[in-house]
């Protein structure tokens, strides 16, 4: 009587194991790719946040020093590589009794846009 | 004539260890590829709340501002700068609907003569509109403003005393 060989060394065997650990091996760095490209998107992302949040300031702050009717001068520098923009592109500061509507646009250098409303008044 | 110590059929004896490795590579795998959905997942639920903390943020800014310059066009009454003057407005800013409560708060300071002067102080609640006062709890920003007044009544200046965002 045939024994059967059980040492699980064939060259069948051994290939299939490769052919496993090939693709696990493939899955898991794309995965990492995957999570490194999410983490970079994330922090463009927190860093357009923060350079919003900063130009919406920076308008307010010029909005509170000027006087109604002048041109409403935003002095701010962005990060590297982000660029801001203003609508509308001559905005001026607003008489006491209202407020002037200001649409603030961040671009990361990533080519990500964010976009916010904001109202300024005069003190 | 050689005779096998082993017995035919009987399992090696380790045999069922496979199983066991195969199943712990496939749980590593698995959690490794779970921990990095997880990842990808709570970036993206991160970037959405950030903006729309923002949002929410700067359109309550924006209506408290509005609510500022209309308070300004009611002239206060000088003989009771303490009355019961209150109001309500909403405006919509970054797709958000945002109600602005205020009512007057008072104060009393003694000016260089020593007479009592009363100060003309609002209180402004923001907060996303519900159709209903501003509950304490949806408060996104709080602020006192002290109008500044001629004898006439006139408002010549706005003075933010205080300006609290809850986040």
């Amino acid at each position: 009587m045939r024994r059967t060989n059980d040492n699980g060394e064939t060259l069948l065997e051994i290939v299939l194991t490769i052919i496993i650990i090939g693709i696990t091996v493939t899955a898991l760095i794309s995965g990492l790719a995957t999570a490194s490209t999410a983490g970079n998107a994330h922090r463009a992302n927190v860093s357009s946040d923060a350079v919003m949040r900063s130009y919406a300031e920076a308008a307010k702050l010029a909005s509170r020093q000027c006087a109604p009717g002048a041109p409403l001068a935003i002095e701010f520098l962005p990060l590297a590589g982000y660029t801001v923009r203003v609508e509308p592109e001559a905005p001026v500061c607003p008489a006491v009794s209202t407020t002037q509507l200001l649409q603030l646009t961040v671009t990361a250098p990533e080519g990500l846009t964010q976009r916010m409303e904001i109202r300024v008044r005069t003190p | 004539m050689k005779v096998s110590t082993e017995t035919v059929g009987s399992p090696s004896p380790d045999r069922g260890s496979t199983l066991i490795i195969a199943i712990g590579f496939v749980m590593a795998i698995g959690s490794i590829a779970a921990g990095l959905s997880a990842l990808v997942v709570s970036s993206m639920n991160s970037r959405g709340t950030l903006i729309e903390l923002r949002d929410t943020e700067y359109a309550a800014d924006g209506a408290i501002e509005a609510a500022i310059a209309e308070v300004r066009t009611q002239p206060g009454d000088l003989s009771s700068a303490c009355g019961d003057m209150a109001g309500s407005r909403v405006e919509v800013l970054n797709g958000q609907s945002i109600r602005v409560d205020w009512y007057n708060a008072c104060g009393v300071v003694r000016g260089g003569d020593g007479a009592v002067v009363a100060q003309r102080n609002v209180i402004f609640a923001a907060c996303p509109d519900t159709g209903a006062t501003c509950l304490e709890d949806a408060i996104v920003i709080r602020a006192q403003v002290n109008f500044e007044q001629t004898t006439t009544g006139a408002v010549t200046e706005t003075f933010v005393q205080t300006w609290s965002v809850n986040r």
